[in-house]
């Protein structure tokens, strides 16, 4: 991502464009749920494939799907839900001893899965990471990213319908609860952990 | 609403955040169907191509939207991508076809020439107190949408001339030309107010 | 032969046959983050026994890597798959005549909880044909935030019988907590938002989604 440097026609740069480029270079802090709202943008496109005609149309309503969403946005564990647009079959499947050897389900079914916002305050961390039951508690799963040296960590993950159990693991080893979010009881292992509700698409 | 394009709480100095480094293995990846690596791609490009977006618009509301058309886009046409090419010119030529579209969408709807969403009290450039980064956006604004283009992708968004012109369709010498004029303009409209600003000693807020 | 010879040569078996079973490949390769190989050993010989037994292996597993993220030790391991391994059989009968394997889980998790056996089939009885995952998780969290069982029940039971969506029980039980955190007892939360997705059901079910607390 570095620029071409040895490009001799660039002498531009005197102080004053410097200044410039200074007032414009700064990365903007996009809007919390902002790339789970490009993912719901994805899904409504493959739910509905758009002829050639009809892209025209697709701007309009793409932004009515905006409004919408934003009405949905708000609540406090940042979980999106996805309406409207597009049906997603249930695949209603028999467990128990007439199945045979075979696993019941495909592992988290990426058509089920909902994009989550996550966010985390914690100032002296290098790096946070999120592990719950929607990722098998992997620590290299789903880390999260922070924008400049103190900002909040934050990212976007997939988990499909209903209630999910899930921790903030900070630094590879120790596990925090989500302080937005309702603590969960572990009747198994004891320990801190926090409850994420995904909503039905 | 759609306002300013720089951050107004960043001052001289603070040129660039510090940006981790890109798995160049992601959009193979996102190409093939992973749906995940797709997410790495949108959460660690969506800062910049809405930084660019914000700054050839004018508007956060269509910057915005313009930023999720382009994922949208990219998503669509990964299959398109070829997997030897880099990424961020590929990236940056939807994105910025994506912001000509909507500037053209916005002309039709209004009589007036780009001024984006930006008050009528932001355009007075020497009023007193005046932002430095808001004066930056009022000379960026009225230059031709040509040159304000040229002139982010090179000097903003750090691609090289050859990387635009491929993305463009534009000749070199013409987009030499597109960013020696927009630096001209911005010297000649800003020169004064940093050369007062340096005598000052004053920074702005 | 010694119970570890045995346990070695039970093991070796099962991994044999592990491998040559079709579709466990995706279970195993998650158990191989377990560093520590007789813990990953003894997980891996209880998740095959349970599933030879018929018993889906995907929650075992997650609930193994949950262990070891909590730094819980193998013998506690096996016992909260073993626990886990009981509630789910009784959430397939509770949920018969069909569920899913997220049903499974959700209702043994349910189960857990606290949450009346009765309201789990009574759940399924309303809903025979679609997915309750979401159903079964509100009815689980408000439980586990103290409201009576039975009256969680019977909110929960009737709302669905009226026709309200999972998505609007997802949002009853975010307003319900957002009305605990602000000092209002559960019971009494829950009887006001259910009062108020209730005057949103008949006669056509529809989803106002913008009315928010």
């Amino acid at each position: 991502m570095i620029g071409n440097m040895v490009d001799t026609m660039d002498d531009e740069r005197d102080e004053v464009i410097e200044r410039v480029v200074g007032a414009l270079s700064p990365l903007p802090q996009p809007r919390s749920a902002a790339v789970a709202r490009v993912l719901m943008a994805v899904r409504a496109r493959r739910a509905q494939p758009v002829s050639r005609v009809r892209r025209a149309i697709w701007w309009a309503e793409d932004t009515a799907v905006s409004a919408k969403v934003a009405g949905l946005l708000a609540a406090a564990s940042l979980t999106i839900g996805f309406v409207a647009r597009g049906t997603m079959t249930e695949q209603v499947t028999y467990a128990g001893a007439e199945s045979t050897s075979i696993e019941m389900q495909p592992v988290a079914s990426m058509s089920s899965a909902v994009p989550v916002a996550m966010a985390f305050e914690l100032a002296n961390a290098k790096t946070v990471s999120v592990v719950g039951d929607f990722n098998g508690w992997d620590p290299a799963a789903n880390p999260m990213q922070r924008v400049g040296a103190n900002g909040p960590w934050s990212t976007t993950l997939l988990a499909k319908p209903g209630r999910h159990t899930y921790a903030f693991l900070v630094d590879g080893t120790t596990l925090v609860a989500d302080p937005r979010a309702p603590k969960a009881k572990n009747p198994d292992f004891g320990g801190d952990a926090s409850v994420l509700m995904v909503r039905t698409p | 609403m759609g306002l300013l394009r720089g951050n107004l709480s960043h001052t001289l100095g603070l040129h660039r955040e510090p940006v981790s480094e890109f798995d160049p293995t992601l959009p193979i990846r996102a190409k093939h169907g992973d749906e995940q690596a797709f997410i790495r791609i949108v959460e660690f490009y969506y800062p910049r191509c809405l930084r660019f977006a914000r700054n050839m618009l004018g508007s956060d509301q269509d910057a915005e939207e313009a930023v999720q058309d382009t994922f949208v886009r990219v998503h669509d046409s990964f299959s398109r991508f070829r997997e030897d090419a880099r990424f961020d010119p590929w990236l940056f030529r939807i994105l910025a076809n994506r912001c000509r579209t909507t500037m053209a969408r916005n002309r039709r709807h209004r009589s007036l020439i780009e001024y984006g969403d930006i008050p009528q009290t932001a355009t007075a450039e020497h009023e007193i107190g005046a932002d430095w980064a808001e004066e930056v956006n009022v000379v960026l604004d009225s230059l031709p949408a040509d040159q304000r283009e040229a002139f982010l992708l090179r000097h903003v968004e750090d691609l090289s001339y050859e990387d635009i012109s491929a993305m463009t369709g534009v000749r070199l010498s013409a987009l030499r030309m597109r960013v020696k004029r927009a630096c001209d303009t911005l010297r000649a409209r800003l020169g004064e107010r940093s050369e007062n600003d340096r005598k000052h000693g004053g920074h702005n807020g | 032969m010694s119970p570890r010879t045995n346990n070695l040569l039970l093991g070796a078996a099962l991994c044999a046959a592990m491998v040559a079973a079709h579709g466990v490949g995706a279970q195993e390769a998650r158990l191989l983050s377990i560093r520590d190989d007789a813990t990953r050993d003894r997980v891996r010989i209880f998740v095959e026994a349970a599933r030879l037994r018929g018993t889906p292996t995907e929650p075992l597993v997650s609930r193994a890597l949950e262990g070891i993220a909590f730094k819980a030790d193998a013998k506690r391991i096996e016992q909260a798959l073993a626990a886990l391994e009981k509630r789910m059989r009784r959430a397939k009968e509770l949920l018969a005549p069909h569920a899913t394997v997220d049903e499974l889980a959700a209702a043994a998790d349910a189960i857990a909880n606290r949450v009346p056996e009765k309201a789990i089939s009574d759940l399924r009885r309303i809903a025979p044909r679609r997915s309750i995952t979401v159903e079964i998780g509100v009815l689980t969290e408000l439980v586990a935030k103290g409201v009576k069982p039975s009256v969680a029940a019977t909110m929960v039971r009737d709302l669905m019988a009226k026709g309200a969506t999972g998505a609007q029980l997802t949002e009853l039980n975010a307003a319900v907590q957002q009305d605990v955190a602000l000092g209002v007892t559960p019971m009494e939360a829950l009887v006001l938002r259910t009062r108020g997705v209730m005057s949103l059901l008949p006669p056509a079910a529809s989803v106002n989604a913008a009315q928010r607390p």
